[in-house]
């Protein structure tokens, strides 16, 4: 079925809850978050400046339509026979832990199908509404959308940027089509699309006309920490990528035929295991050099940043990551992970050392 | 919403069976940007240059009176096969996710597809070991190329289209085999046909909001590559351009690694001279006008 891709550098995708557009829903003046700001920066974390706005959790959320499209949502015309549900269910433990523990005010979502040329761009219409049919996969995805921006984040996080030396812009064109990365993580989140969303585009990809490096991907996760703090949100984050990203060029008549549906090769596969035992084991900081190392091994999609800009924002927690779930899409990579960055006592797993593949 | 007939299986086994192609009737072959720049109403010089000489091969083709555009547009780009645009009239309007911020940003389209010629590309596609889909769906986005193409090629929207994507993980070879495919097709049913691609040439985009006369190549290195490119365009000698795509893509950035040149060759270019009818930046890019006559 796979034709080898090794020669191709590619170079460098109707439910609502009132708007909540500048309510600070879930963070009250008393909140446990004071006392955690303290031991926080002992421990050399986010520094919470007003004491109030925090992020709560912050998840690698893989977006390939395969994944909707086999949840038969209602939004989404085409129909399937299901699939890839080791993914699907570590986004249902996700959706629960969201729900039930997290319950943020809103979800910030950074997504490389949003692909922009120049600057960061973050979405600030209020509510983001119209069918996305998505032109690399028609066929699997074409989604009904109708969403509520947190423009106040979203403006503030334009501006935290722009401070920053970011060229940033606020996207306030309702006519823009929401891509499929941005409706696929949260989709795959949240599919009630009860909490308010901000939305960023990548000012990199492995797709197309790439600029922003991984550098400036950090700063744009600290405006993003520095803008939630500053309006006092609860917050999760979403980065909306995949790990290893050669795949197949073809796909088998039955889209979610299962028997097609491996790792593209063994290197790929280790090197997502290599990246996800740091992930395990609590070594971030590790992370900040393994995964330019993975993009280079792998043609990882986390080149556009989303990972990087995430572990900015959170500033790089050495808290293990849980990972949720992991399987191939057209063989890609693709792990479900959630990090708790206030989060101390989720011991590191062990499993890091009996592979045999810890660096 | 109108479900697609979907021509596509699953083989993948390439070039086992002989399409059995007569060898169509290319009228003319055109490079041309795909940048909204083009449509500016405030443009630098660069974007007024590159759209008269847009409209001006526009022209051309309009005197070589085809039958349908066989069109590639590199802003249409997909990873698994190859998908055919099956609407037999997209029409509506694009908001680019990139510009939408400039009155160049808000684009309008309405063209015909020449159906009959797409089913029997897709097919002949297939046959020749490809995998090939059919997409027809409402409120599919027309990319950006191809709308600033149309606008200046073919300002009235008369002319067919018969447009692939551009698949981002296929070879650049078989790039050029499917536009041997589509020129094989156009002359089963005696179509006469100028085969486009809308592409920019390096890719280098100046990373800030600039004034339209802010703008220039992005990098010298880059602005060298693709005037030895063009040279050896003019020069006829496609072969070697073909030869240097991959060391251009890398050194320059070039839009989907030059595989709209890859496309253009199975027009049948061995030879034949180019008219570069402009060359010049689009924010940091290069773009190019070029006309060949067959
Ligand atoms: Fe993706």
């Amino acid at each position: 079925m796979a034709r080898s891709v090794r020669s191709v550098r590619p170079m460098s995708y109707v439910f609502r809850m009132p708007p909540a557009t500048g309510a600070v829903t879930g963070a009250p003046d008393s909140s446990p978050a004071v006392d955690r700001q303290t031991a926080g920066q002992e421990r050399g974390e986010p520094e919470q400046r007003d004491g109030r706005g925090e992020i709560v959790a912050g998840y690698l959320a893989p977006h390939p339509p395969h994944l909707v499209y086999a949840e038969n949502p209602p939004q989404n015309e085409p129909r399937s026979q299901g699939g890839w549900e080791i993914l699907r269910w570590a986004y249902e433990e996700a959706r629960r832990r969201l729900k039930e523990r997290h319950r943020p005010d809103v979800i910030i979502v950074h997504a490389p199908h949003w692909i922009t040329m120049v600057g960061h761009h973050v979405n600030c219409v209020p509510n983001p509404r119209g069918t996305s049919v998505e032109p690399i996969f028609p066929h699997l995805l074409r989604y009904h959308y109708d969403f509520h921006t947190d423009v106040e984040l979203a403006e503030a996080i334009v501006d935290e940027a722009d401070a920053a030396g970011l060229v940033a812009r606020r996207m306030t064109e309702p006519g823009v089509r929401v891509d499929y990365a941005t409706i696929g993580a949260l989709h795959l989140l949240n599919p009630d699309w009860d909490i308010p969303v901000v939305s960023l585009s990548a000012n990199n990809n492995p797709y197309y006309y790439a600029s922003a490096g991984l550098d400036d991907m950090e700063t744009l996760g600290v405006a993003t920490r520095r803008a939630i703090e500053r309006t006092g949100r609860r917050a999760v984050l979403a980065a909306s990528n995949s790990l290893s990203h050669l795949h197949w060029d073809t796909e088998p008549e039955l889209p979610e035929d299962m028997a097609a549906e491996h790792p593209y090769n063994n290197h790929q596969y280790r090197w997502d295991m290599r990246l996800l035992e740091a992930v395990r084991a609590g070594r971030t900081k590790q992370l900040r050099t393994l995964i330019p190392e993975h993009i280079a091994q792998t043609e990882g999609e986390i080149k556009s940043g989303s990972l990087s800009w995430m572990l900015s924002a959170m500033g790089w927690p050495e808290v293990p990551g849980d990972v949720l779930g992991y399987w191939t899409v057209i063989g890609t990579g693709n792990a479900v992970v959630e990090w708790e960055p206030m989060r101390t006592d989720r011991s590191a797993t062990p499993a890091a050392h009996a592979t045999g593949t810890q660096r | 919403m109108t479900d697609p007939t979907v021509a596509a299986g699953t083989s993948s086994s390439r070039g086992s069976v002989s399409t059995g192609g007569a060898p169509g009737d290319v009228v003319g072959v055109a490079l041309v940007p795909g940048l909204p720049h083009l449509l500016a109403d405030d443009p630098a010089p660069s974007w007024t240059a590159l759209a008269d000489a847009t409209r001006t091969v526009g022209e051309r083709i309009c005197a070589a009176s085809p039958d349908a555009v066989v069109l590639l547009s590199t802003q249409w780009f997909t990873v698994l096969g190859h998908q055919f645009q099956h609407d037999p009239n997209p029409r509506g309007t694009y908001v680019d996710e990139n510009w939408y911020a400039y009155d160049y940003g808000h684009l309008r389209y309405d063209y015909p597809v020449d159906v009959d010629l797409i089913e029997r590309w897709a097919t002949g596609t297939e046959r020749a070991g490809m995998q090939a889909r059919l997409t027809r769906y409402d409120g599919f986005p027309i990319d950006t190329g191809t709308i600033v193409a149309g606008q200046l090629l073919d300002p009235d929207g008369r002319l067919a289209v018969a447009q692939v994507s551009c698949n981002l993980y296929a070879p650049a070879e078989t790039m050029t085999r499917l536009a041997e495919l589509g020129v094989e097709a156009a002359g089963h049913l005696g179509r006469r046909v100028v085969v486009v691609a809308v592409s920019g040439l390096s890719s280098g985009l100046i990373q800030r909001w600039i004034t339209p006369d802010e703008d220039r190549i992005l990098s010298a290195e880059h602005d060298r590559w693709n005037t030895r490119m063009l040279d050896l365009l003019t020069a006829g000698d496609v072969e070697a351009a073909l030869a240097q795509r991959a060391a251009y893509a890398e050194a320059a950035a070039v839009d989907a690694q030059g595989r709209a040149l890859a496309f253009l060759a199975g027009a049948g270019l061995d030879g034949v001279r180019a008219d570069v009818v402009a060359y010049g930046p689009i924010w940091g890019t290069g773009g190019a006008v070029v006309w060949w006559q067959p």
